[in-house]
């Protein structure tokens, strides 16, 4: 073999190894939701699962603390709130960043100052919204309600959009929407009726963008719901995780349910996904 | 522009302004206000003006000290082993075969909501029955109590931000590489510069705009370090792993109500995360990214 033949190989299973270092984890939490109860604390661990079991998505596995509470049965209302509030926050974002990022789009409307501020709103942390949030909210009596989580989401959210949109449009040539006024058609026509149809692919991204966003949010779940009448997956997650010996057969289903929508998104629309995320360093 | 069009332009950003006024700025000015009083929820009475003697605790309490200091820490050591990684994992990967598929792949850590990632590593990390310890003894080493100790507590979540965010840094550096001006690449190696010194001298002078954005994002980011913490270690042994955030969640919420301290410590957070956003802002050159500004 030549010296580059080898090279390469070397590079290869470097590459294999490093990519089965950082799925590992996912991995485990993958088996271990199928693992019948005797698998789920053993040494040495088990790598692949004697049989696959759906017990621990059914609350059937055990009697250990925790494995009806969260089978799959024990988390649906919290599985209600995560979907109503990323859904809510994702379609309310996209709206409000489409009206914003298109006139930014067409009119240049407050210049570098206002799109750097409404970007900038994206990363800031969230402790600090969290905390005068919570003393405003229970004021007002808005703690434990899908608002409470609704409104602090569409921030990052609709920062994010806004900038993911801005470049759509610029991507629209004004041309064709001027082609629509002599045609008859007002603003607000050739709005609805060229302009959303040609950056439906860049609305769709910055939807499931807000979606991932909300879904995983931690912090202010955390901080503003406290029970099953808003709390969402994550933070159910966190609840169960803080005992000293947890059920893990059925955490880890329910950690799969709460992970795998995202992965699935991520993967679909990965292109649209990356450019946002590092803020359009990647094209 | 008529007047007529920029009063329609207005009315479209407004909805966006009001949202980011109403659920950013008031509750960053509400919050300065309640870190200069004593307001804690769990007492009625509270809420006195104390000037700024939240301020002067901080620099007083051990615990503020010791979470700040954890929080440098991450940001001095994990930053720059994912980018070290980072790049040298794009240099890996770059024309293998199936390089679309792993870079995908690579995606996944960043994704997953980190308290689902953080759950899966207290999994691996557990003393007696996680795989990590597994590992170390078929290399006859003994099993560490990785949550026990201060020093390996703060080694394994330096581990969980560095698998959770490598990927991120390789995704911009792997195509920050691919979008390199190809003439100069092939000017350098005519001029008979190849491995290391094509990538010293003529890659890494050109990638350095980007690396500083993405070292600048991830320091915005690790600054805000909570999830992982709440999810493994909560803060412990003692206070060995608690961060910036997670103290003011401790004192602020969860266990002290203590409202105002909590502000306090927030509000420093906000005011250097704005520093480095506007840092950052800078550097993004909006004006032209987005095509407001004429080149």
């Amino acid at each position: 073999m030549s010296k580059r033949k080898i090279l390469y190989l070397v590079k290869y299973i470097a590459a294999i190894f490093v990519l089965v270092i950082f799925l590992f984890p996912i991995y485990w939490i993958f088996i271990t939701a199928f693992k019948p109860e005797p698998e789920w604390f053993s040494m040495p661990p088990v790598f692949w699962p004697s049989k696959f079991t759906l017990a621990n998505f059914l609350g059937t596995g055990s009697s250990t603390f925790g494995t009806t509470t969260t089978s799959i049965a024990g988390i649906v209302p919290f599985l209600r709130n995560s979907v109503v509030i990323a859904t809510s926050t994702s379609l309310i974002s996209t709206f409000i960043a489409a009206l914003a990022a298109y006139s930014i789009s067409r009119t240049k409307i407050g210049g570098t100052g206002l799109a750097g501020w409404f970007i900038s709103m994206r990363l800031l942390p969230p402790i600090a919204s969290a905390i005068p949030l919570y003393v405003i909210f229970s004021k007002i009596k808005l703690l434990n309600t899908w608002l409470a989580l609704i409104l602090p989401y569409l921030v990052p959210a609709t920062a994010l959009s806004i900038w993911l949109l801005i470049s759509f449009f610029n991507e629209i040539p004004q041309e064709i929407e001027e082609a629509a006024y002599i045609d008859g058609a007002s603003r607000m026509q050739s709005f609805i009726h060229v302009v959303l149809p040609l950056s439906a692919p860049g609305l769709a991204a910055a939807a499931i963008l807000a979606f991932i966003q909300s879904w995983g949010e931690f912090l202010l779940a955390l901080i503003l719901t406290n029970n099953a009448s808003a709390q969402t997956l994550p933070v159910y997650l966190g609840r169960y995780i803080t005992g000293w010996r947890v059920a893990w057969g059925p955490l880890s289903a329910a950690g799969l349910v709460t992970m795998l929508p995202v992965i699935i998104f991520a993967l679909i629309f990965q292109r649209y996904l990356i450019r946002g995320l590092t803020l359009g360093a990647v094209k | 522009m008529h007047r007529n069009q920029k009063k329609v332009a207005l009315m479209l950003v407004l909805p966006a302004i009001v949202l980011f006024l109403v659920m950013t700025i008031y509750p960053f000015v509400y919050m300065i206000y309640t870190s200069l009083t004593n307001l804690d929820l769990s007492k009625v009475g509270t809420g006195q003006f104390i000037g700024l003697k939240n301020y002067i605790e901080i620099f007083q309490d051990p615990l503020a000290r010791s979470s700040i200091g954890f929080t440098v820490m991450l940001v001095v050591i994990a930053v720059p082993v994912e980018i070290l990684l980072g790049l040298g994992l794009s240099y890996l990967i770059r024309g293998l075969v199936g390089e679309k598929i792993m870079r995908s792949l690579l995606l996944i850590p960043m994704m997953v909501p980190a308290a689902v990632g953080g759950f899966g590593w207290k999994m691996l990390y557990n003393f007696m029955f996680g795989p990590i310890n597994y590992f170390l003894s078929l290399f006859g080493l003994q099993p560490i109590a990785w949550f026990g100790q201060s020093n390996y507590a703060q080694l394994a979540i330096l581990i969980i931000d560095i698998w959770q965010w490598t990927p991120f840094v390789f995704l911009i550096i792997y195509a920050a590489l691919q979008a390199l001006p190809k003439d100069i690449i092939d000017a350098g190696k005519v001029d008979g510069a190849n491995g290391w010194r094509l990538f010293l001298h003529i890659e890494l002078p050109l990638l350095r705009p980007i690396l500083y954005v993405t070292l600048l994002l991830r320091v915005i980011d690790v600054l805000k370090t909570f999830d992982i913490i709440y999810m493994t270690t909560y803060g412990g042994p003692g206070s060995a792993t608690s961060t910036w955030s997670f103290y003011a969640y401790k004192v602020g919420v969860s266990y002290g109500w203590n409202i105002g301290y909590g502000s306090a410590l927030s509000v420093i957070l906000l005011i250097v995360s704005i520093l480095l956003v506007n840092t950052l802002m800078k550097l993004l050159n909006l004006g032209k990214e987005l095509g407001l500004v004429k080149e």
